[in-house]
């Protein structure tokens, strides 16, 4: 009588060096990025993000050729002469010249796309494990919860900063290019560590904040709820209270990503004077804000995120 | 030889709750099963056996390896990359391809990116999966799913396996291949195989020693010979007269009798100094022909459910 498995190929035993779990969080990392690459509508997101990202790139460019071509020339509207340099006054709102603002206005209009990709990627990435019960695949491992969390991190870090840090790195390359390079990369160089340094607050608060609340919801639809709430509904209502209602400046704080943009903007030392929207709390008390939503979602982790779950 | 398992006075309380009650077990390198009822312990064992929970009380080794409890350190992660652990949910990660599955866990035990690939490869072929390596893990039949959870466990080559319900939703045949696996990864290669399920047939198909727990307590441990040995002697009677009168007169005289018996027959206990002849004696007085008296080997099943009643406590 035959078995089975006779015909298969022979087990052969495995000896080799095994690396720390820390390894494990760039393995995580880089299958969830495998996960979010095989989605189409992950594609057409970024697709929309990149429009965004042309039209700062094309924007700064025009602004720059304009003022250095054709400043001085006239162009016609029916019988009206109009300066060409003009025509570019609704890009200042922008800011399109390379300043800290252009950066913080960028990443500001990604936001929007930011947040759909990123409610998707907590969907996929996070909520799937606990929907799924994959978790015990992951804890069972030489692993503890932080490199779970590291992993899941890194992975949705990476998709903030290819919404946000790396297109903006471009433009501030672009801009480099298009004024005096030497004197703009040298004399902007803390600017540039700015940039770097909203992209981490970015990638620390929304990474630990959309692992959390996708362990809480787990699935797409209501991940996306939450998340419109957290960015869209909490931004209008600190407007409808601050402005409409004349309140304290201090009711922005509800609004997280007014509070990064804040933070980002002190980090890349913007004048605080022409920040989008006034009046504004203080940098310091946004960043206090996110240190609490930073320490909150990590205290829900500690206490959602456990390896007793794996045998049930 | 190194022991499998090396318990003593093992416990776990969780509240008020003694899940574990000073568990004391030797067990050698092999085929063990863990057999028990819901609530009898197992999950709270195999949770310490992996280093995911601390005992409360007591010591344990796990192939010369300390229980290290739930603390990440370096001990724990020797513990658990000795243990190659199949769960029972179906812990798989949707979206990926199973070649990329098993590779990820390979890599999650700490092997190298290359050779865990490698390794991924050659793992699938051998469990029977070359084919649909490269199909996604949430399209797989139960078979499948079943044997890719045992591609991951395997991937690192681990020294000690723990099979949470292997054969849980498999059909007649996938259960006889994932059988003849798990014998065969015990038997050939050497592996230390633990099967945690409520099949018994499971167990006796595959395990050569059987732990049996039930509300927390260690009820019996042995070889599946030397369990049903170490119980009463079970005959199976036929005889021609009448089966309740026959059956009340066994009673009467300090005998038990066992359900599931045929129409015409009974089976009988007889425990240690009674002897075949009080059988003949009592059918005689009640005018019973006694027509064969047989052995009769008493099952698994029948052994854990004794084992496991509330009364043998």
């Amino acid at each position: 009588m035959t078995n089975p498995t006779d015909h298969l190929l022979r087990y052969r035993p495995w000896k080799g060096e095994l690396n720390p779990p820390v390894y494990a969080s760039w393995a995580m990392a880089r299958s969830s990025l495998r996960l979010l690459f095989r989605r189409k509508i992950f594609w057409a997101l970024y697709a929309l993000a990149l429009m965004i990202f042309f039209f700062f790139f094309y924007g700064q460019y025009l602004v720059v050729w304009i003022q250095m071509q054709t400043a001085s020339q006239t162009v016609n509207f029916g019988a009206m002469p109009v300066k060409m340099s003009e025509l570019t006054k609704f890009l200042d709102k922008l800011n399109l010249n390379g300043s800290p603002h252009t950066f913080g206005n960028f990443i500001w209009f990604e936001g929007y796309v930011a947040m759909i990709v990123l409610a998707l990627a907590g969907a996929v990435l996070v909520g799937n494990d606990f929907q799924y019960g994959s978790l015990p695949f992951y804890l069972s491992k030489p692993i503890g919860r932080r490199h779970y969390v590291l992993g899941k991190m890194l992975g949705i870090g990476a998709f903030i900063n290819l919404l946000t840090t790396i297109p903006a790195l471009l433009l501030f390359i672009q801009a480099g290019l298009l004024y005096d390079w030497q004197s703009y990369y040298i004399d902007n160089y803390l600017l540039l560590l700015g940039i770097l340094g909203y992209g981490l607050l970015l990638t620390v608060v929304l990474s630990l904040l959309l692992v959390a609340t996708a362990v809480w919801v787990r699935r797409t639809v209501p991940l996306i709820m939450i998340w419109s709430g957290l960015f869209v509904l909490c931004h209008r209502v600190a407007n409808f209270l601050v402005e409409a209602q004349n309140l304290s400046p201090l009711w922005r704080l509800i609004d997280l990503w007014n509070n990064l943009y804040l933070v980002g903007l002190w980090l890349m030392r913007a004048d605080p004077e022409a920040v989008k929207l006034g009046p504004q709390p203080e940098p310091w008390q946004a960043a206090l804000v996110l240190a609490g939503v930073c320490i909150g979602s990590m205290l829900y982790l500690r206490k959602r995120i456990q390896a007793i779950e794996i045998v049930s | 030889m190194t022991l499998l398992l090396d318990l003593n006075n093992l416990s776990r309380t969780f509240g008020a709750h003694r899940a574990l009650k000073d568990v004391t077990l030797q067990i050698p390198q092999g085929l063990v099963g863990l057999l028990g009822p819901n609530g009898a312990g197992k999950s709270t064992l195999l949770k310490i056996l992996m280093g995911l929970i601390a005992p409360t009380s007591g010591t344990g080794r796990v192939l010369d390896v300390s229980l290290g409890g739930d603390r990440d350190t370096r001990d724990n992660w020797r513990l658990r990359r000795l243990i190659g652990f199949m769960p029972e949910a179906d812990a798989l990660v949707p979206g990926l391809k199973g070649i990329e599955y098993v590779a990820l866990a390979g890599e999650l035990y700490g092997m190298p990116r290359k050779q865990a690939l490698r390794r991924a490869h050659e793992v699938l072929t051998y469990l029977d999966l070359d084919e649909a390596r490269y199909r996604a893990v949430e399209d797989y039949s139960a078979g499948m799913k079943q044997r890719a959870k045992l591609a991951q466990a395997l991937i690192h080559d681990p020294p000690v396996l723990l099979l949470d319900e292997p054969t849980s939703g498999l059909d007649p045949s996938g259960r006889d291949k994932m059988l003849h696996l798990i014998r065969e990864l015990g038997s050939l290669h050497g592996k230390s195989i633990i099967v945690s399920t409520h099949l018994l047939a499971d167990v006796q198909a595959v395990c050569e020693r059987v732990v049996i727990l039930a509300d927390g307590e260690l009820r019996g441990v042995g070889t599946v010979a030397e369990l049903c040995a170490r119980r009463d002697d079970y005959y199976r009677l036929r005889f021609v007269g009448s089966k309740e009168a026959f059956e009340q007169a066994l009673i009467a005289s300090g005998l038990t009798t066992v359900k599931h018996a045929a129409a015409r027959e009974l089976r009988v206990v007889l425990p240690a100094g009674r002897s075949t002849l009080d059988l003949f004696r009592v059918a005689d007085a009640i005018d019973v022909s006694l027509r064969a008296v047989l052995r009769d080997d008493v099952s698994l099943d029948e052994l854990f459910r004794q084992t496991t009643a509330p009364e043998a406590a």
